[in-house]
């Protein structure tokens, strides 16, 4: 393959054995089924990139294009990314730390989570292998961003669902014109299905063929944090965890800035954020195993429910490696988090930004993040997806008839219950 | 590179098929021969590419070949056991 068709990359690489693949739609290595993922030619990257070349770029995750494994110009979601970091004070104080930042993918373009960047990254590299049918299996975020991003890039697009999932999500991938499959079953018979329809059609199938491109576009979360605190990697992230690449890609992503020398070395810690009732991740964490028990999820917090996390081996790994650790929370703290989060700084955060501020709070309380330092929470999608796991829990409306008398005596009684 | 599209044929309970799977034992099942029983009681061809076995759990990977029909009952009698069946491509389904 032409250097013009690979860009920076220079193969796909086995994770286990280090056997290299060339860089087509494969993603297991054929001697150890290890996970591949794509290995670049950082010389030549380090020769490219520079600070002034990307603050010269548009505002997206792209700025950084030469770490993305992509081999020409982006083609599918040319605006996501680049999400506001919050200097978040006031949630900072509640939770007793010096200082806090919020990366806020609750905002991401164009469908409010962080899944855009693993779809587009994952789509434009379809693209340039020639396909034209795209498909993923998903409960939720990426369903809604593979018919978005298909269907914006006009891409025909499959998206498999479980049968029982709610109507609301459903529709969030209809309205794109996808081509939405409800299989009947149990989670691990559609997996399986999943797995063999994969396999055999052909099509890019984002987190499966694609994977070794896709959960690369996860990466650009880092970069952007980094630069968005001035050049520098933070001391602690907090990364909600379902299968676990997103703390795996995280890390590798504040690795590479040093690697190209767009950062100095530091020893940034990322912690893992999980749910109570889906915790294989955290549980082995606390237990000091390196390896993971499947379990059956039972959380409110869907997007992160993984029982069987493809890689939870590697994000136990870079936990350790990193001197981090993790933790879970309960669905009602889950809910207390994400009300603390709207409270306090206006943003409105999906179930797993309700795991992940409820683990942020856990951490600091118990020492394991230090009160004096630094740490960024990830918010990875919108709270407006998720209504039905707050319903009922923040209060209601009080209702008054069309007097202003009748709003004076409702003022006056709050201002008694508050004296 | 363009991808030539296929004609979709559907498939049969003879067709042939090879499935590959990661097998999780609880600790309770990890002395039990399954894979042998697997081999015996299925028309199946089962492959063993990697296993780890600990107190805690064992992982299998295996490769089953045979018909369609046979591989699917060979791994629904699997979880019946008691086994995690996953597909090598675990975590298929992403929120």
């Amino acid at each position: 393959m032409s250097e013009k068709h690979q860009g920076y990359m220079k193969a796909l690489k086995c994770r286990e054995c280090g056997r290299e693949y060339p860089l087509e739609a494969t993603h297991v290595c054929e001697f150890d089924f290890g996970p591949l993922e794509v290995a670049y030619d950082y010389d030549r990257i380090k020769k490219t990139i520079s600070r002034d070349l990307i603050a010269s770029r548009p505002k997206t995750m792209w700025r950084y294009r030469e770490l993305l494994p992509i081999a020409g110009e982006p083609t599918v979601g040319p605006q996501v990314g680049f999400t506001p970091l919050i200097k978040a004070d006031r949630l900072a104080k509640k939770l007793g730390i010096r200082e806090l930042w919020i990366k806020n993918d609750a905002v991401n373009y164009p469908t409010l989570s962080f899944k855009d960047r693993v779809v587009s990254v994952a789509l434009s590299r379809a693209k340039e292998l020639g396909f034209e049918t795209v498909a993923c299996a998903s409960t939720g975020n990426l369903a809604n961003s593979v018919a978005a991003n298909a269907a914006s890039a006009g891409l025909k697009s499959y998206v498999f669902i479980p049968s029982d999932l709610e109507q609301g999500k459903i529709l969030n991938s209809l309205i794109y014109g996808a081509n939405v499959i409800s299989i009947k079953g149990h989670y691990d018979e559609v997996n399986r299905l999943c797995a063999e329809i994969a396999g055999k059609f052909g099509w890019a199938f984002v987190n499966v063929n694609m994977r070794p491109y896709y959960a690369e576009g996860s990466k650009s979360m880092a970069y952007e944090i980094a630069e968005q605190l001035g050049w520098r990697a933070p001391q602690h992230t907090i990364i909600p965890m379902a299968s676990g690449s997103l703390l795996t890609k995280i890390h590798k992503g504040y690795q590479e800035l040093v690697k190209v020398g767009l950062i100095s070395e530091s020893q940034p810690k990322v912690y893992g954020a999980q749910a109570t009732g889906c915790s294989p991740i955290s549980t082995a964490q606390k237990a000091g195993l390196d390896f993971f028990k499947p379990v059956k999820p039972d959380t409110i917090a869907k997007s992160l429910a993984i029982g069987t996390p493809a890689d939870g081996f590697y994000a136990l790994k870079v936990m350790r490696e990193t001197n981090a650790a993790a933790e879970d929370v309960t669905d009602d703290e889950i809910r207390d988090a994400i009300k603390l989060l709207a409270e306090t700084e206006g943003i409105f955060a999906e179930t797993a930004g309700g795991v992940t501020v409820g683990v942020a709070k856990k951490l600091i309380a118990s020492g394991k993040i230090p009160k004096e330092d630094s740490a960024v929470i990830c918010v990875t999608g919108n709270g407006l997806k998720t209504l039905d796991a707050v319903n009922g829990y923040c209060g209601k409306a009080r209702e008054i008839k069309p007097s202003l008398r009748e709003f004076e005596a409702l003022l006056a009684q709050e201002e008694k219950v508050n004296a | 590179m363009a991808i030539k599209k296929k004609k979709v044929s559907v498939s049969k309970p003879n067709t042939p098929a090879q499935q590959r799977l990661w097998l999780m034992y609880p600790p309770k099942l990890i002395k039990k021969p399954f894979i042998y029983e697997v081999g015996h009681k299925f028309k199946v061809v089962t492959n063993i590419r990697q296993a780890t076995i600990t107190d805690e759990i064992g992982i299998v990977c295996l490769e089953l070949d045979g018909a369609r029909s046979e591989v699917g009952r060979a791994i629904t009698w699997l979880v019946k056991q008691g086994v995690n069946v996953e597909p090598v491509e675990i975590g298929v389904i992403a929120g």
